[in-house]
Order: C-alpha cells, then structure tokens, then sequence
C-alpha cells in the first residue's frame, strides 16, 4: 500500500516543488509514517549512489579522437560549402558555418550547461555573462528551501518595508498587488554583489517571485535573461537595482516588474 | 568539452559497455556538431544526452539486427557483467569495493527505462524537466518511472542482503 503523496514527497525530496507546496508536502510528511519512512530511504539511496558509483571520466584517447574528428568535420565543411552557403557568407560575415563554431565553442567551451538562447546571444554580443547573474538564481532557488523564502512574514508592507531598515543597505519599494495577483509575502535579507541585498517576496499563483534590491554597482545587466530556466529581469530605479527571479512566465513577470517599477517611480517623487 | 564526460559516463550506464561508449560518444559528437541548429533554448547538456540516447538505441537496433544481441541485455545473467569487466580489477578487493561492485550490478541489471531516469536524476543531478526532454516522455512518467526506479533498486538491495549475508560485513 502506497500513500498517495508519495509521488509529491519524491518531487519534495527532489527540490522539485517550490516553496509553497514545501511547505504543504512537510506537513503531510510530518504526519505520513509511510512518507517519513520513504523520504528516509531516498536520502540513503543518493547517499549510497553517489558515494559508491564511480563518475567515470571519458578517456584521453577518445577526447582526442572527437577533437580530430570535429576539425575533419569543420574543414570540410569549409572546403565544399553549398552554394546557399556561399551566398549567405558573401552578403553575411554571421554565416551558419561561423555561427556553427561559435555556437559550438560557446556551449561546450565552458559556459556551462544551462545557457538560454538569450543568454548565449548576449555572450555572442561580446558582453561576458556576469558572475551576479549565477549568484541571482543560486539565491532564487536557496529561497526554494524549506524555511528559507522568509525572514520576515508578513503580507503587510508596513511591517516588511521597516524590517528591511534594520537587516539591510537599502530601502526598496514594498507593495501588495494583490489585487493583480501579486501577493506580498515577506521579506528576507541575502547577500551577493558585495551587500546587503534586500530581497521582496511574492507569491503569484503557484510561483514565488523574488525581488532584489541593492545599490547598483558599475556592471551593465541584461533587461532580461533566462538561465537554467528561470526568467530574471533587471530594471534600476534611482541608484537602486532590481532583479526579479521566477519561474512564473514572462507576462507574468513582467506584469510585476510594471507595477514595481511604476511604485518605485512614485516613491521617488 | 565539460560535457564530455558525463556524455560518456551516460553512454557507458546505457550500454553497460566501455566499448561502446566511445562508439556511441563518438557518433553523438558528430551529431550534434552537425545539428546544433535543433537547439532551442539553453538545455544543452539535456540536448546532449538526448543525442547519446538516441544514438545508443541506433547501436542496439543495427546489433539487434546483425544478430548479435538476441535479447535485451538487462535480462541476461549474471547482470551488470559487461560493466564490471570495464572497470579494472585489483587484487585487492575492500569492503568498500565490494559495495560498489554490488550498487553497479544491481543498477545495470535494472531495465533500461529504469536506469536512465535513477542515473540522470542521482548521478547528473538533472531536474524532472531535463530528465524528460533527454527521455522524450512527459513530466509526470518521468516522476512515475523514477518512483518505480528506487522501488525496484531498493527491493533488489533488500534481495541481495538476504541473499548474501556476506555482503554485509
């Protein structure tokens, strides 16, 4: 006999619920012996599979047989090119050939494995992708975490904007739109970039939307950017800058970024 | 090639061969060298081994084919040899190498559909959404399988104790 929320404790288990439905899934474990005892026994199993299964690494001979392989590949692709391609490598210096290399040597040359087609554009653009960006969706999916989304809970904003005060370097816009569906949650202070970054959070529908805000340094971000599947958008305001984190869409996001940016707006006057 | 490794490492779990791994690396290289303009969004590790995948199940059908394989591996027996005899085999055989040894074979005698889920999740740390994209199976078979995946390799660890008190030392 299976309990019926053995597949949600698995998802749970998995990091693949966000925090709300965390919450509801360490409730039900709380009182489920059966999914006690499952959540247990997944634990072992990574545990034993990840200590005792070898990561095995490819060997040499065959990385430099791929590497020849791929120079083959590329230069004859170079040396008897299609007359469409010749045409486009005339009128464009961006020809699918070049494209070919580039796309290759950025995707696989070490930017790591979740690049977004936005995010790869942007790399192809020339501008190096920013370490702030990495430490944005590392601190996005930390607030995932059991008991991490909020230091401060609370769906008043006169009670989360005053918390901040104290915990952090700045002062941000802290509003409720729930009447848009945008439900204010909480607050939390996180560190990255160097501060103290304040961080506002939302709830809309099923999805959680981390707002951050810090003194915006010198960098030039992205307006928006996906990355390991999470949409984030930048928007400054002032010498404040905002990144909003979800999982939500991007309608859905940028709705939010509209409203804030317009309450940022009035703030400031 | 940060992927290289890992593309390897999930060829050799599907094949259970050292052999065949470079085979399958190989020709799935090539691939998605000449296709990577199939590649939409960022997921490229998933794209990746969804290339090793795909070539992993063109070897089996040309063997299948040749006559070389007459039935699906995982129900041969004794299971997993093929990947024991890729790793070496020193003398020397600790407790904690018995361990390993016995976790090896459990997994690969495990069915394939089984193995992968368990593998990419455990071992390549692969959310639901990657693992179903490299399977090409909706979300919620991916959960089920997975589900089915740690019951069978945690009924066939419970088997194996029983069977074997030594392993157990």
């Amino acid at each position: 006999m299976q309990c019926a929320e053995s597949l949600r404790a698995q998802a749970y288990f998995d990091g693949e619920v966000d925090a709300v439905a965390a919450a509801d899934v360490e409730r039900h474990i709380a009182q489920c012996p059966e999914c006690t005892a499952l959540l247990e026994e997944l634990t072992q199993m990574r545990a034993g599979m990840r200590r005792e299964l070898e990561y095995a690494e490819a060997p040499p001979r065959l990385r430099v047989a791929i590497e020849r392989m791929l120079d083959q590949e590329t230069a004859a692709g170079t040396t008897a090119p299609s007359t469409a391609q010749l045409r486009t490598v005339a009128r464009r210096p961006t020809s699918p050939a070049w494209r070919t290399r580039a796309f290759w040597l950025g995707a696989f040359g070490g930017l790591g494995a979740a690049l977004a087609a936005s995010v790869v554009l942007f790399v192809l653009s020339a501008t190096p992708p920013d370490p702030l960006l990495d430490d944005v969706i590392a601190a996005h999916v930390r607030s995932l975490m059991p008991e991490h989304l909020t230091d401060v809970v609370s769906t008043d904003r006169h009670t989360v904007k005053p918390w901040f005060a104290g915990h952090v370097d700045v002062s941000p816009v802290v509003a409720d739109f729930a009447a848009q569906g945008y439900r204010l949650v909480g607050g939390r202070a996180d560190y990255f970039d160097h501060q103290r970054a304040a961080v506002v959070v939302y709830q809309h529908g099923a999805h959680v939307i981390n707002v951050f805000t810090w003194v915006a340094g010198r960098q030039t971000l992205p307006d928006r950017t996906t990355r390991s599947g999470y949409h984030v958008a930048f928007w400054r305001v002032g010498n404040l800058q905002y990144c909003a984190v979800s999982d939500a869409g991007w309608d859905e996001l940028s709705a939010l970024v509209r409203l804030l940016r317009d309450a940022g707006a009035s703030d400031a006057r | 090639m940060p992927h290289l490794d890992a593309a390897y490492r999930f060829a050799r779990w599907l094949s259970r061969s050292a052999v065949e791994a470079d085979d399958i690396v190989q020709e799935a290289f090539l691939r998605a060298f000449r296709a990577f303009d199939t590649l939409r969004g960022g997921e490229v590790k998933a794209w990746l081994f969804t290339i090793v995948r795909n070539c992993h199940a063109t070897a089996l059908q040309q063997q299948r084919r040749r006559g070389e394989v007459g039935l699906p591996r995982e129900h041969d027996s004794p299971p997993g040899r093929e990947a024991i005899a890729a790793t070496p085999d020193p003398e020397s055989a600790s407790i904690e190498q018995d361990q390993r040894r016995m976790l090896d074979q459990l997994i690969a005698a495990l069915p394939e559909e089984h193995r992968e889920v368990l593998l990419l999740r455990e071992m390549e740390d692969m959310s639901y959404r990657e693992i179903a994209a490299v399977t090409q199976v909706p979300i919620g078979t991916v959960m089920s399988r997975l589900a089915r995946a740690r019951a069978a390799l945690k009924l066939r660890w419970l088997q194996q104790a029983e069977g074997e008190p030594h392993a157990v030392r």
